[in-house]
């Protein structure tokens, strides 16, 4: 009987653990997890802050679920890999072997390291337990200072805007998530804050966390004001956890490298999620994804594959529909900005590297208040679109994105200064469906 | 959106409502669980999505919460082909 290890309790190694299960029904699967909460949704956790889903609801399986697919999750964190032994080292020193293996750590928050990271009241958001920790200072604190900048950043300013804790937020830039955001999408984004309520300080950088007796109680900026807070939530980026395979000598770039099959430098050793580098056919490049839905279809790719299939992993086109300052966002492929965000190094969760790719394209944008279109046309296509506001427009366009549409027939309308894109773009999709109607984008 | 896309939009929601059924698109889906905890008579529409399956459940109201409620426009609602019978689940 074959065993399969799994290194990761999230959503890569769950795929991963049924994909292997529908190809081998009678294997060994175990899956190491030293998250004590198991599998639970990463994304439903901004949703927990704002009190919008109880904790409960977060976990998609059951233990049915589990005994179903004969799982065992073990609550143990796997501290060394021997490739040569096919053995997995638990941190309690406990030798388990393999026959294929995945690596499904995920990535964590980096910390910057500023005076006073260590107090208490300094949090990031990365798990269940950062979620917990936030909701319990949020009880007491009356005011939060929010540093960072993308996603993760703005879910913590409405996460504690929320539960009525007054939220500075700093940038150390002049304007919001600059490399993918253009100047009237941050806008749009820091008016809807500041109407809610959030103090948005721009040119702010902290120079140091001021503590009492352990605890936070404010921060310096650099410019010597100083802001009383009870907390800190930092979100400035996450990097992939590729201690594990770097220690066992596998081929690591600034994720683990995998080829198109999601296997490693080794053969029978496979990563995927937010800790695999990937190869991008579009731009030749290998890149990162931060994103749920990637991260499970690599990890049923890296299980059909582990289990004897031949089945390409092939990157699609990254799409997120997130909230932004409450406005529902759509980001599909290269919509990047030019210029450097001081707010971020790297990338931040629920990112994609494609997103600040600077295409070679032109911008063509309709509506300036809450509802938007931006579309980035290179040739005959469209190569990216920000879609906030009225989400009619975004299925279509994540089609015909990922479709390639030749738009050729509607590209000078939809140029013409004050176009109106939206219903172009509709009657263009009309058509293009039902030409295209027999090709399904699968992702 | 122009006002008589909007207006379009809404009469095509209704007659869904009259005669749809919930589709979710999963490339979208985060499995954060908002659409099952408001669905007001239970039903898990988070699996659905996992699974990429419609909501074909015959309990199912169209009462649309779980599509409104939705923070990433997962679920959208697609009209039931009433007299076809290898796609609607209540004929065939
Ligand atoms: C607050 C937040 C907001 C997000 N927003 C979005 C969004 O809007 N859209 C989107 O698409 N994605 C979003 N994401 C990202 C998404 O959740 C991740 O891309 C996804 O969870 C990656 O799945 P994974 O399985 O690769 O890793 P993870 O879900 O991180 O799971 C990895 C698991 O491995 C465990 N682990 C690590 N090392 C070891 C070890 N040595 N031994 C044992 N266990 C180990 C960890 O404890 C963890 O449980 C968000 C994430 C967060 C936290």
């Amino acid at each position: 009987m074959k065993r399969y290890v799994m290194v990761g309790g999230g959503v890569a190694a769950l795929a991963a653990a049924e994909a292997v299960r529908r190809q081998d029904a009678g294997s060994e699967i175990l899956l190491f997890s030293e998250d004590p909460f198991g599998f639970y949704s990463r994304p439903g956790l901004a949703y927990l802050l704002t009190g919008e889903v109880p904790e409960k609801q977060l976990f998609p399986f059951s233990a049915q679920d589990f005994r179903r697919l004969r799982l065992r999750l073990l609550h143990h964190r796997v501290a060394a890999v021997d490739l040569r032994a096919h053995v997995v080292v638990t941190a309690e020193g406990k030798e388990v072997g393999y026959d294929r293996l995945l690596l499904a750590t995920g990535s964590s928050a980096v910390m910057p390291s500023l005076p006073g990271a260590a107090l208490e009241g300094v949090v990031k958001l990365d798990d269940m337990q950062d979620a917990r920790r936030i909701l319990k200072l949020a009880r007491r604190a009356r005011r939060a200072v929010v540093v960072g900048g993308g996603i993760t950043a703005l879910e913590l300013v409405e996460g504690l805007a929320a539960r009525g804790v007054r939220v500075h937020y700093l940038l150390r830039g002049e304007r919001y998530w600059r490399r993918v955001l253009d100047e009237h999408e941050s806008a749009i984004v820091e008016r809807k804050l500041e109407e809610d309520g959030v103090r948005i300080h721009r040119h702010a950088e902290v120079a140091e966390i001021l503590g009492k007796r352990g605890r936070v109680a404010g921060v310096r900026l650099k410019n010597g004001e100083v802001i009383k807070c009870k907390m800190v939530a930092i979100a400035v980026g996450v990097r992939p956890n590729k201690g594990l395979a770097e220690a066992a000598g596998l081929r690591c770039g600034r994720g683990v490298l995998v080829d198109a099959f999601m296997r490693t430098g080794d053969p029978d050793v496979f990563a995927a999620g937010d800790v695999a580098e990937v190869y991008d056919p579009l731009s030749g490049r290998t890149v990162l994804d931060t994103l749920w839905p990637t991260a499970r279809t690599q990890g049923r790719a890296a299980g059909l594959n582990m289990a004897g299939a031949n089945h390409p992993y092939r990157r699609k086109v990254p799409i997120n529909v997130t909230r932004l300052a409450g406005i529902t966002t759509t980001i599909i492929g290269t919509v990047g900005q030019p210029g450097a965000d001081k707010d971020t190094l790297g990338i931040v969760r629920g990112d994609s590297e494609t997103w600040r790719t600077l295409p070679d394209a032109i911008a063509a944008q309709e509506g300036f208040e809450v509802n938007r279109i931006r579309l980035m046309i290179a040739g005959r296509h469209i190569v990216g679109a920000i879609i906030m506001g009225n989400q009619l427009l975004s299925q279509p366009l994540y089609r015909m994105i990922a479709g390639q549409a030749d738009i050729a027939p509607v590209r000078e309308q939809l140029l013409r200064p004050g176009a109106p894109i939206a219903d172009i773009l509709a009657a263009f999709w009309e058509q293009w469906r039902v030409q295209d109607g027999n090709r399904t984008v699968s992702v | 959106m122009s006002l008589r896309g909007a207006f379009q939009h809404e009469r095509k929601r209704r007659e869904a409502l009259v005669a749809g059924y919930v589709v979710p698109d999963n490339v979208r889906c985060v499995q954060c669980g908002i659409c099952s905890y408001n669905c007001p008579i239970g039903i898990d529409v988070r699996r659905h999505a996992w699974l990429g399956e419609p909501v074909h459940d015959s309990h199912c109201l169209t009462c649309g919460e779980c599509v409104a409620r939705c923070p990433r426009g997962v679920l959208r609602f697609e009209k039931t082909p009433l007299f076809d019978a290898e796609k609607n689940p209540l004929l065939g």
